[in-house]
């Protein structure tokens, strides 16, 4: 029983943004990469407690993304993954987040995987759309905003709750599947020093990405992406809160009402 | 160029969500901007009565019905089985439309992919292409950066709550067409919900409001938190919270704001008595206007915003409530 877990490396969420000359995305001139997008480092923290509390037997990572990417499977073998698979990505190759999905989709063929674990959304583009297009490139069934895993390995069932706007809801469903958890059952772990030294000698496999096209070109969509950035802007930074001058909580109160309802409209 | 759109809404609990009649307001507009076209509902779920007569008084062309005993739990594999076989009743061009609710977000990406179409997420902005297709805009980095994206050929959005107004729909009789899915992939079978626990009350949902009012551990007990609901119920709000409130036992994880809560973006975002840790920014930078309530003058959160009230949270929010509710009278 396997699982797959995707990961990628996200620019440091305090890093200071500036636009590319190209005017269509960041500069990553002089940004500091994170080693790993925290909501992927909560799904591996999750999938090692499947491999420790349900039996799971082996736990794979996979990336897609430039050379430095690397540096993310690392920290997730340093976690307690067993294995990294590293889909290198030339600086050139245009990608939106469907087609990060097929270059998984097409790496996995050849990958054991009873379970496919992604997080909720990257940090950076926010798009949240890796791991139920990968249900749909895999033909397995996806489940989404999972609060609560609890496999079954006899029955291939997983018990599980989800958040639905207004509540939750608890059902279960077949597995192999893909799944994104929105709460994992505990924080992610800091890898230790000797799991750091560990996990450089842990099997890190490299595929070229054109390696894969052909099994990406006969999915669906092919091997072009089907969006296209036109402009990456930043609005003005917030000028930080104005204050409300105030001697009693009413007088707070008061002013603060006035301007929401008269300057910010929002009342 | 015309554009035909199918809006495929949110009804999970019987009726169509506040998020859905936004969607299918916004693809009147963006019709009437690309210069005529159609807009089509689609309906998916089990048990649907209700939900159609909402449709079929929202202005629009056609509605198409997928009612059946295997929509009951939502399964994203066999709802976009069922989105397929209705967007093959619609001509080219096609754009379809979803709230990115839980589902939203979790059906649009599939459908994407099956249709190999252009697919975006927490859409806040939609213009009809000069060539044809889709340009929207969407936020990224927490809110820090815009991108502005193109999409051609076949258009999967999903578009995010309170980011598009709900304007009034025209009359109109549309004919209700069930539409017949046939027997579904493997992938699509097997997935049973148990039983749906609410957390809302009679509050709105958190995720829908325009307007949250949360409170963090500066709230000090259990029984101050009332405060921040009294303040909630008087602007007809809904209730969120930091994580130290959850870890605290105080209100269920289902309140919590942020990093592995919920991440929010209503018109007005009240935090009391909460810090502003990176983790809880993450869920509301989006917000159109932040107004936070802290006793320390330092506090991180006064960084994000747009009003700052530096005093006592345990006694400005009741004098906010009791102002609310004599304006509500006057
Ligand atoms: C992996 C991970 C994920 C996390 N995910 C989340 C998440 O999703 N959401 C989240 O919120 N947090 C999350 N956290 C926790 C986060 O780091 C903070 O610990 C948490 O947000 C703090 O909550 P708080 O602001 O209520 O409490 P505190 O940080 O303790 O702040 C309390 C504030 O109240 C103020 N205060 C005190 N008394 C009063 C008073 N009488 N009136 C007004 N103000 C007063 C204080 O000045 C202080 O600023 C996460 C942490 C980790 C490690």
């Amino acid at each position: 029983m396997d699982i797959l877990v995707c990961v990628k490396q996200v620019p440091d969420p305090e890093t200071k943004l500036r636009v590319a000359p190209s005017g269509k995305s960041f500069d990553t001139d002089g940004v500091k990469f994170t080693i790993n997008n925290t909501y992927d480092e909560a799904m591996v923290e999750e999938a090692l407690r499947m491999k420790e509390e349900f039996g799971f037997t082996a736990l794979r990572v996979i990336s897609v993304g430039p050379p430095r990417a690397e540096e993310a499977l690392r920290s997730a073998l340093a976690m307690g993954a067993d294995e990294a698979v590293l889909v290198e990505t030339p600086a050139d190759l245009p990608l939106d987040p469907l087609l990060v999905a097929r270059y998984i989709a097409a790496a996995a063929k050849d990958i054991p995987h009873d379970l496919v674990m992604v997080g909720r959304q990257a940090q950076d583009d926010e798009a949240g759309v890796v791991g139920s297009a990968l249900g749909e490139y895999l033909d397995l069934p996806s489940y989404s905003f999972v609060t609560d895993l609890a496999p079954v390995p006899a029955n291939h069932l997983l018990k599980m709750k989800r958040y639905v706007e207004g509540g939750e809801e608890v059902f279960s469903a077949p597995f192999p599947a893909v799944l994104s958890i929105l709460k994992g059952a505990k924080d992610p772990r800091t890898p230790t020093l000797p799991n750091i030294l560990k996990a450089r000698k842990k099997p890190l496999k490299k595929i070229p990405a054109k390696d894969l096209e052909a099994k990406v070109s006969a999915l669906q969509g092919g091997a072009k992406p089907t969006s296209d950035i036109l402009a990456f802007t930043l609005p003005p930074p917030r000028a930080g809160a104005k204050m409300i001058e105030f001697q009693t909580p009413e007088e707070a109160a008061e002013r603060l009402i006035k301007l929401l309802k008269e300057e910010a409209r929002v009342l | 160029m015309t554009l035909n759109v199918l809006v495929i809404t949110d009804q999970r609990e019987g009726h169509l969500k506040p998020s859905s009649l936004e969607a299918i307001s916004e693809a009147r507009s963006v019709v009437e901007r690309s210069g005529g076209g159609s807009v089509t509902i689609g309906l998916i779920g089990s048990g649907l009565a209700e939900a159609q007569k909402e449709a079929k008084s929202q202005g629009v062309q056609r509605v198409l019905l997928a009612d059946h005993e295997s929509f009951k739990g939502f399964s994203a594999a066999a709802y976009a089985f069922a989105a397929e076989r209705m967007a093959a009743k619609l001509s080219a061009p096609l754009a379809i439309f979803l709230p990115d609710t839980a589902m939203g977000r979790e059906l649009a990406p599939r459908l994407g992919a099956k249709l190999g179409a252009g697919t975006a997420t927490a859409v806040v902005e939609i213009q009809p292409g000069a060539s044809g297709g889709l340009q929207i805009k969407r936020k990224v980095f927490g809110g820090k950066a815009t991108e502005t994206v193109n999409l051609l050929g076949t258009v999967v959005l999903s578009l995010r709550p309170n980011s598009f107004a709900i304007h009034p729909a025209p009359a109109g009789d549309p004919p209700v067409e069930p539409v017949e899915v046939g027997e579904l992939p493997a992938s699509a079978k097997g997935l049973a919900v148990e039983r749906v626990i609410s957390t809302r009350g009679d509050t709105p949902e958190l995720t829908e409001a325009p307007i949250v009012v949360s409170g963090g551990r500066g709230l000090k007990t259990a029984e101050n938190f009332v405060l921040v609901e009294n303040l909630a119920k008087e602007l007809g709000a809904a209730v969120g919270s930091s994580r130290a409130v959850v870890d605290a036992g105080w209100r269920p994880a289902s309140y919590q704001v942020g990093q592995t809560g919920k991440i929010i973006a209503p018109q007005l975002y009240i935090a009391c008595g909460i810090s502003g840790a990176i983790q809880h920014l993450v869920g509301i930078t989006n917000s159109r206007c932040i107004v936070a309530i802290n006793k320390d003058p330092a506090a991180p959160i006064f960084k994000v915003a747009d009003y700052g009230v530096a005093g006592d949270a345990l006694t400005i929010l009741p004098a906010l409530t009791s102002l609310v509710a004599r304006n509500k009278g006057a």
